[in-house]
């Protein structure tokens, strides 16, 4: 498939401080890619060089084939950047903040007012396009700030953090356009909900310390422990003689214990009867076995280490 | 882009009109009341035996046009830079930083000609002072380019500076310099020579010479016009640079 942005070899320092080592990737045309990783792993500033906000300090950003720093005024109108952070102007309306980069993107008044009527009612922005900015929610503004991303029709759309502030409603009806506008549109975002993640992808790339660890869809990324489940134990009681003698299980991965809860993984669900059975003199209160997820895997010793 | 940055001007001043009128047509008011009618009383004639209300009365404009121009360019590049980020949304338009700037300059200068017209017309109305159609216009061409090279200088105070307090210092001391060290209100030879010679050759001191000069002998200097429109040009492409790196682009 076509890359929409290609990054070869990108690196952005911050001081002295290495924040992106290197990077080179491509992101394909119409794809939904989620960005992840820890705190101040490089991923906002990821957004930033692609969006055009911030120029690397080497490397070559090429978005549709073209050098982003070189032809700047083509690649930027084929952008749209959502920042994290609240940037409309307070003291401009809703529909004033959106109607002002729609003339800086000289969207005409029949394009502007189409747009502003489709994405609004999907975002169920109507009731508050004539409010000032600074007088809505969190949510709204994030909602309008996105409305805005989309006014000059861009191919690539940069979120960080699409459904930030927002209330339960909000948050679906964000996803619901997303999902609506992937295939249209290339479409890059960092979240750190990994539950909307987990739904809306066709890549994630998780990042560390300015390197991409993992890349791929959820289930390849989760094929190397598509066999391991996850294991809770509850006891009533869990003494450290029997914590010691549960953890020496040989079937047993990463066993860790908290107050009275045995935590474990295992490749097969029969690991779960091996407890059982050292332990059906006990009594149990509770039990529980799931499946991996991503947050497993970045939470877990997966992320960089795996399990044994 | 320009046209763009009026509409969002006008949006504004419809959006606080009642402030915004209020105050812009209290400031010729009050400069003229606080400033003008007490100094006329201390400094009655100027060096060329002219009445002070009358020789005053460019530097008025000018004082107007100066205190007009600020709010537009802080709001512009520092509060909306430091505290909102609306800055970086514009920057990511497809405009270079060259053009970010002059737009923002033409927008907020003429608004603040706008203003000093009105501050004309206010004390052309009120006071028996009169202007010649050809003063006012070549008036009007200086205070232009004075408000060209005050936005610049403003500019690059609102990029340069991050903190509330070091910002509010700054504008203070330039607020003083336009004052008082530009000649608007007192004569340059009323400083000791050295400092009087430095201040003559200020570039923000300059348009108004122009214009006395004029006034005074038909002239028009337009070797020092040129140089100054140079100047604006290098300081334009400056202020880009230093907002090209503010932003890290």
């Amino acid at each position: 498939m076509e890359a929409s942005i290609t990054l070869k070899k990108v690196g952005k320092l911050i001081g002295d401080k290495t924040i992106l080592a290197g990077l080179s990737f491509g992101i394909e045309r119409g794809s939904l890619v989620a960005i992840v990783g820890l705190n101040d792993s490089g991923k906002s500033i990821l957004l930033k060089l692609l969006s055009g906000y911030e120029n690397p300090n080497y490397g070559q950003v090429f978005v549709q084939g073209l050098d982003m720093e070189k032809r700047r005024s083509e690649t930027r109108k084929l952008i749209g950047y959502v920042s994290y952070e609240n940037d409309l102007d307070p003291w401009l309306t809703i529909k004033q903040n959106i109607r002002f980069n729609a003339n800086l993107y000289s969207v005409n008044n029949i394009l502007f007012k189409e747009r502003l009527k489709k994405y609004s009612s999907a975002l169920d922005l109507e009731p508050y396009l004539n409010e000032y900015a600074f007088r809505v929610s969190g949510g709204i503004q994030k909602k309008a700030m996105l409305l805005r991303g989309l006014i000059h029709d861009p191919d690539i759309l940069v979120i960080d953090e699409p459904t930030g502030y927002m209330d339960a409603e909000s948050i679906r009806q964000t996803w619901d356009l997303i999902k609506e506008l992937k295939g249209q549109k290339s479409i890059i975002y960092v979240s750190n909900s990994l539950t909307e993640i987990e739904q809306a992808h066709d890549r994630i790339l998780v990042f560390h310390e300015g390197r991409i660890i993992m890349d791929g869809h959820l289930d390849k990324l989760l094929e190397s422990t598509l066999d391991y489940h996850q294991f809770q134990v509850e006891f009533e009681n869990l003494s450290d003689d029997l914590y010691k003698t549960l953890k020496n299980i040989p079937t047993i991965v990463s066993p860790n214990r908290m107050d009275n809860i045995f935590h474990f993984y295992g490749r097969t669900r029969t690991v779960f009867f091996d407890v059982i059975k050292v332990a059906s003199d006990q009594m149990m209160i509770d039990l529980d076995v799931k499946k991996l997820g991503l947050r497993d895997l970045l939470d877990s010793e997966f992320a960089g280490r795996g399990l044994d | 882009m320009i046209s763009a940055l009026i509409k969002r001007r006008l949006w504004l001043w419809k959006n606080r009109l009642i402030p915004s009128i209020f105050f812009y047509i209290l400031l010729p008011v009050f400069i003229f009341v606080i400033i003008s009618l007490p100094l006329k009383n201390i400094i009655r004639f100027s060096l060329a035996e002219t009445p002070y209300d009358i020789w005053v009365l460019p530097g008025l404009i000018f004082i107007i046009g100066s205190f007009s121009l600020y709010p537009l360019i802080y709001r512009e590049y520092f509060e909306l830079r430091i505290h909102r980020k609306v800055l970086v949304n514009i920057a990511l338009t497809p405009y270079s930083k060259r053009y970010i700037i002059f737009s923002s300059l033409v927008v907020a200068g003429l608004e603040a000609l706008f203003m000093s017209i009105l501050g004309v017309v206010f004390y052309i109305s009120f006071t028996s002072i009169s202007l010649t159609i050809s003063s006012l216009i070549f008036l009007l061409l200086c205070l232009i380019i004075y408000l060209f090279l005050l936005g610049n200088l403003y500019i690059t105070i609102s990029l340069i500076i991050d903190a509330l307090t070091t910002m509010f210092l700054g504008s203070f001391m330039v607020f003083i310099l336009i004052l008082f060290g530009s000649g608007f209100l007192i004569e340059f030879s009323f400083f000791p020579i050295g400092f009087e010679s430095f201040l003559k050759w200020i570039p923000l001191s300059i348009p108004l010479q122009i214009y006395h000069k004029f006034n005074s002998t038909g002239l028009i200097d337009w070797t020092s016009l040129s140089l100054l429109c140079i100047c604006i040009y290098l300081w334009i492409l400056m202020n880009s640079i230093i907002l090209k790196r503010r932003l890290y682009q």
